[in-house]
């Protein structure tokens, strides 16, 4: 059989040219290229990496629904990673596409369904009486709360429950100089044209502090939207991290009511639903859990 | 120059015509249309499409690579709108190189060219913005209502024409990047009996499911019709999502009242929205509509209507094309780094022609019971599988960004909270 399974072709090509992904014209570097494909900053006591690659190929898709038991969104950056690291210790925490997908609810315990699953199933019922499995029910809005993969310090540092800490936002708000800053996306599912799921990360490094934003955003026309955000703060000088999640959610139609009360024309609600940024403040707050871990 | 040539210059420069101009082709454009059959029957040789989605600087570099029109014979699956920043430019061409070239562009209805769909995702909006009202908008989705359902493809021959470099007899695909560089071949398995494992499944390693089978497409193991060379293969049925449990014969398909916009419900709404899936037989998709199909539901299908492929869309696959099921379905996916971020290849799927012309003739054009004696549902157990057509992956990158006359794609620092 394997003589068979040989390719006749010609000898295998020549490496492919391979674009930084700072380069205008877009890349294509092969997975094995990790290295130039990861950007490393150092601050203070700090490393930070993103690496940026394109979306994943066919066999780590499969070797991906193996290892996490439910299929994969369509767009799935499985080689995409935030990662920070406290260099004296060692103590990291990294977002990557395995840890977000890995805490999706993998049994579809409450299953969403789009706005139209009524209709479509009531003009099916006299057609389609036999088919009644569901293929692998799991959550197919990808909704995680995922806030990081943590290693362990060599001192035995580990986040712990809030000690008072919270993220001082006014600082943030300051206007100092960008040393850093990038945007990475772990997966993106267009839920069969029924909205979208996005999981991606963006982080900025300032002289004295950085902020990491890592953001699930989920919309599901007609029935609900999600937001889950897990945000670590860094203090180069005074040495300690703060890690904030909040998960919020609201229904499609109420969320909707808000958005006409405010004045919004029909299209630019549709364009304002598209933009977690102007959601989040109108989404109903249902978890918030703050973690600080501190050295030397 | 004629007013459609001029119009063609200038969207292949990537600028609007005037909403006068696109009125006036849309209408030309339902003429034409209304008189095509929900399945059109297209002649091999023909070059296989899949989602364009607005990307109107990769559809060029499609052309480039695929060869201009009318020099190529095309068929696009559907989805020539939303997501890109050019639907209108890259739907309003594709029309127009439709109406001018009526014999040589065959193009079928995605589940974006429809009213609600656009108005989410990005058409509408686009051609507010460009022209400042909806109408041309509203032509476009007129014109979607008439666009076709499926298309048959006859007359594709069991082996390859002669690209760039001389092929063997027994080659069943060949894969080429951008450039016609083949990169890889697969020769047709002998057929051998009582093969337990068979040969490996796709070029892509598509039914098979282990993981070892990577690096550039196609350069997994062989692919597999089966049956004798010699034989003129049986047709290709073209389709932008799946198969409907509605439809077992490609004649039902022919009887769909099609002029309407893409319904919720019903076996038009399944042909554009449903996709393959490793399971037996039917089944549902978890988000509450929509159905997804197994192997056997396929056999069957190209089985009972002397198929020997089915050519769909609709699945974004990393390697540009997808064979699934003992290469008796492929996925096509032809928008390259998609949405401008996702750095997928694309491809499209060339048939060539039968040269000994009997093919055309020989068959049952898709039409059940013509030329097997009506024969019914397959067995269980039984293996047949019609001898596929000769495929000829061309495997395409983006378009380089500077073509594009856009700034460069780079993150832009923002002081997010």
């Amino acid at each position: 059989m394997a003589s068979n399974s040989e390719p006749l072709g010609p000898p295998p090509r020549p490496a492919a040219i391979i674009n930084h992904v700072t380069s205008t014209n877009e890349p294509f570097p092969d997975p094995n290229e990790l290295d130039a494909a990861t950007k490393v900053h150092t601050q203070g006591d700090f490393q930070i990496e993103a690496r940026k690659l394109p979306i994943s190929k066919a066999g780590p898709i499969d070797e991906l629904n193996e290892r996490l038991g439910i299929p994969v969104p369509e767009m799935i950056f499985g080689d995409n990673l935030i990662k920070i690291t406290h260099k004296p210790s060692n103590w990291s925490i990294s977002f990557d596409a395995f840890g977000a997908l890995n805490r999706v609810d993998k049994e579809g315990k409450k299953l969403l369904k789009v706005s139209y699953a009524k209709d479509w199933e009531r003009t099916r019922e006299d057609t389609t009486m036999k088919i009644k499995n569901i293929v692998k029910p799991y959550d197919w809005s990808y909704t995680t709360d995922y806030s990081g993969t943590e290693s362990e310090g060599g001192g035995g540092q580990r986040l712990a429950p809030g000690t008072g800490h919270s993220i001082p936002l006014a600082l943030l708000q300051r206007r100092d100089p960008m040393l850093f800053f990038e945007e990475v996306i772990l997966y993106e599912s267009e839920l069969d044209d029924n909205g979208i799921s996005i999981y991606s990360c963006k982080v900025r490094v300032h002289e004295k502090r950085m902020l990491l934003l890592c953001r699930l955003f989920m919309r599901l026309d007609g029935v609900v939207v999600r937001i889950n955000d897990t945000r670590v703060y860094v203090d180069f000088d005074q040495h300690y991290v703060i890690r904030e999640y909040t998960a919020k959610e609201e229904l499609f139609q109420s969320l909707n009511r808000k958005l006409v009360m405010s004045g919004r024309l029909p299209d630019d609600v549709t364009i304002a639903l598209r933009d977690p940024n102007i959601l989040d403040p109108l989404l109903t707050v249902k978890k918030q859990t703050t973690d600080t871990v501190r050295f030397g | 120059m004629s007013d459609l040539d001029r119009a063609i210059a200038q969207l292949r420069s990537c600028r609007p015509i005037p909403e006068s101009q696109v009125r006036e082709i849309c209408h030309k454009a339902r003429e034409l249309l209304i008189e095509e059959g929900n399945v059109v029957t297209v002649a091999a040789p023909v070059t296989i499409c899949g989602d364009i989605h607005g990307q109107f600087h990769d559809l060029m570099e499609l052309f480039r690579v695929g060869g201009d029109v009318p020099d190529t014979n095309y068929l696009f699956m559907g989805d020539f709108v939303d997501r890109g920043f050019y639907s209108l430019e890259t739907f309003l061409l594709l029309l127009c190189l439709k109406v001018r070239y009526p014999d040589r562009m065959t193009l079928i209805r995605g589940n974006h060219e429809s009213r609600q769909i656009t108005t989410v995702y990005g058409f509408y909006d686009e051609c507010i913005r460009k022209y400042g009202s909806a109408n041309v908008w509203r032509y476009c989705c007129d014109v979607f209502d008439y666009l076709a359902l499926g298309a048959i493809v006859l007359g594709a021959s069991n082996t390859l024409s002669t690209g760039t470099e001389p092929v063997d007899e027994d080659t069943e695909i060949e894969v080429c990047d951008q450039s016609g560089t083949v990169m890889s071949r697969f020769p047709r398995p002998m057929p051998r009996p009582n093969s337990a494992e068979g040969p490996a499944r796709s070029p892509n390693g598509g039914g098979g499911g282990s993981g070892d089978r990577t690096g550039p497409p196609g350069s997994g193991a062989s692919g597999s019709s089966g049956g004798s060379i010699g034989n003129p293969t049986g047709a290709v049925l073209c389709v932008h999502g799946g198969l409907s449990p509605l439809i077992d014969t490609v004649d039902k398909i022919r009887l769909i009242d099609r002029k309407q916009e893409v319904p919720h419900e019903g076996a038009m709404c399944d042909l554009l929205w449903s996709d393959p899936d490793e399971i037996d037989g039917w089944g549902l998709s978890p988000r509450g509509a929509g159905f997804l199909f197994g192997a056997d539901i396929v056999k069957i299908f190209n089985h009972r209507n002397d198929l020997s492929l089915i050519a769909r869309a609709h699945q974004l696959v990393m390697e540009g094309f997808k064979e699934m099921f003992d290469a008796s379905i492929v996925t096509v996916w032809s928008a390259p780094n998609y949405c401008y971020r996702c750095g997928n290849v694309a491809a499209v799927l060339e048939l060539s022609e039968d040269e000994s012309g009997t093919g055309l003739f020989a068959r049952s054009n898709g039409d059940v019971g013509r030329s097997d004696g009506g024969r019914g549902v397959m067995m269980e157990g039984e293996t047949f599988v019609r001898n596929g057509p000769a495929r000829r992956y061309r495997v395409f990158q983006a378009a380089p960004q500077d073509s594009r006359g856009m700034p460069a794609k780079k993150p832009v620092a923002d002081y997010f909270l």
